[in-house]
């Protein structure tokens, strides 16, 4: 880990997010940055790294917003270390199955988010907000998270994250 | 197991994630943990601002010359109605005059115009779970907690928190959002609650007169917004035997995911 390079990744991720990306939104529905570059970093340093850093940055969104303290940094959390755990299955990290992969993260963080309100808030309408808004926002997060991604370990920027270099597989 | 156990990172990684749910489960009784928000809503709520800063700056730009090309044709007709809205005003503020004096007479209190403060929205925050924006103004401005938000259509929300230049809006679709309201046309009260993407009216009796269509407005009983102020409008009525309760959901009527500009009503 960088702890400089992820301090400005935990100081920014919450404006960058609410306020950068409002071009791309379309319905209040717009992809997730920070998720996706959690996802890479979990590619590139492994699941508890990847754990730690989701959980700091959920932290922040957390606090940053009107949801339950810890919720996102539970969730975030957990998609650093399943991300982690995927790192060190897939050789291929440019590969499209990212797309794949970061949708299905996306979903399962909405799925558990609207589950852990339901229990919070109850009678929320988690059927309805499936399918307008979870799969409409985990399809969006794949397709920018992807194409961001791969333009990060194109350029090496993603290499960042971690501090030593990345290995030719 | 034991190489598991004997790596310091991940039991920090365990332990915290067995603090965060034991975080969560806490909330359930005592309500929702606050005591890092503002120091984070100043930190964000700063660099939103830079970030923002150059695109509104383009977009004003971009807007400013559109406007210069039609200023000429718009000109002529934007007189010919300051000079009908100015007879229009002269005729209203004799209607108002009048009613003030009637309202004297009837030993009526005098209705208090609150003051306002305009505002840009500078950040969205959009989850399952919450529902919250960022404006330019904050303490500095007179914002405080708990201020009504609203725009020329109707209730945007409520200051959730505040700090210098900038503040945090609780929007009406936030599950933690509650708000006091009646029905306009046969003055029936509830209470509206988020539900992410409208609002349900709660507590409203089975016997209750509830159409689809009906206007909420402001009852003004949760001492925070002024009575009478547009809410939301009936989308759905469900009754059911048995249940002492009808379910009423309704539609915001402020575009919440579009909203750019608010008006914050101080006290």
């Amino acid at each position: 880990m960088k702890p400089r390079v992820y301090f400005l990744f935990f100081l920014l991720a919450v404006p960058v997010q609410a306020s950068l990306l409002n071009p791309l939104s379309l319905g209040g529905i717009k992809p997730d940055l920070v998720l996706s570059l959690l996802y890479g970093i979990g590619l590139l340093t492994g699941p508890v790294e990847a754990a730690l850093a989701g959980m700091c940055v959920g932290l922040v969104q957390d606090v940053g917003t009107a949801g339950l303290l810890g919720l996102n940094a539970f969730t975030r959390g957990l998609i650093g270390l399943g991300a982690g755990l995927l790192g060190n299955r897939i050789f291929d990290r440019e590969s499209p199955a990212n797309f794949l992969f970061l949708s299905a993260f996306s979903l399962m963080e909405g799925v558990v988010i609207a589950v852990i309100t339901q229990v919070f808030y109850g009678n929320m309408p988690i059927l309805r907000q499936f399918f307008t808004f979870m799969i409409p926002q985990a399809l969006s997060t794949g397709l920018l998270g992807a194409l961001l991604l791969r333009f990060l370990m194109r350029k090496n920027i993603i290499t960042l994250f971690i501090r030593r270099p990345l290995q030719k597989e | 197991m034991h190489g598991f156990i004997s790596n310091k990172k991940n039991l920090l990684a365990l332990f915290l994630f067995l603090f965060l749910f034991w975080l969560l489960t806490m909330q359930v009784k005592s309500g929702r943990f606050t005591f890092m928000e503002k120091p984070v809503l100043a930190v964000s709520g700063f660099l939103e601002r830079i970030i923002v800063a150059p695109f509104r700056f383009a977009r004003e730009a971009a807007q400013g010359y559109l406007f210069l090309v039609h200023t000429e044709r718009d000109n002529g007709r934007l007189w010919e109605e300051l000079e009908r809205l100015k007879l229009e005003n002269a005729v209203t503020n004799e209607l108002l005059l009048e009613n003030e004096r009637l309202r004297d007479l009837l030993a009526f209190s005098r209705l208090n115009r609150a003051s306002s403060i305009a505002v840009l929205v500078i950040g969205k925050a959009a989850s399952p779970s919450s529902r919250t924006i960022t404006i330019n103004k904050g303490a500095a401005d007179g914002v405080v907690k708990d201020l009504p938000v609203i725009t020329a259509t109707g209730v945007v929300g409520k200051i959730q928190s505040e700090i210098a230049g900038t503040a945090k809006v609780l929007l009406l679709t936030d599950p933690a959002s509650t708000l006091a309201v009646r029905v306009q046309r046969n003055r029936e009260e509830g209470l509206l609650e988020g539900k992410i993407e409208n609002c349900a009216l709660k507590y409203v009796s089975y016997y209750a007169d509830i159409q689809v269509g009906d206007l909420l407005v402001t009852s003004g009983m949760d001492g925070i917004f002024p009575k009478g102020i547009p809410v939301a409008r009936v989308v759905k009525v469900t009754k059911r035997e048995a249940v002492a309760f009808q379910s009423v959901i309704a539609e915001p009527v402020v575009s919440l995911s579009r909203l750019e500009e608010a008006l914050v009503l101080k006290k």
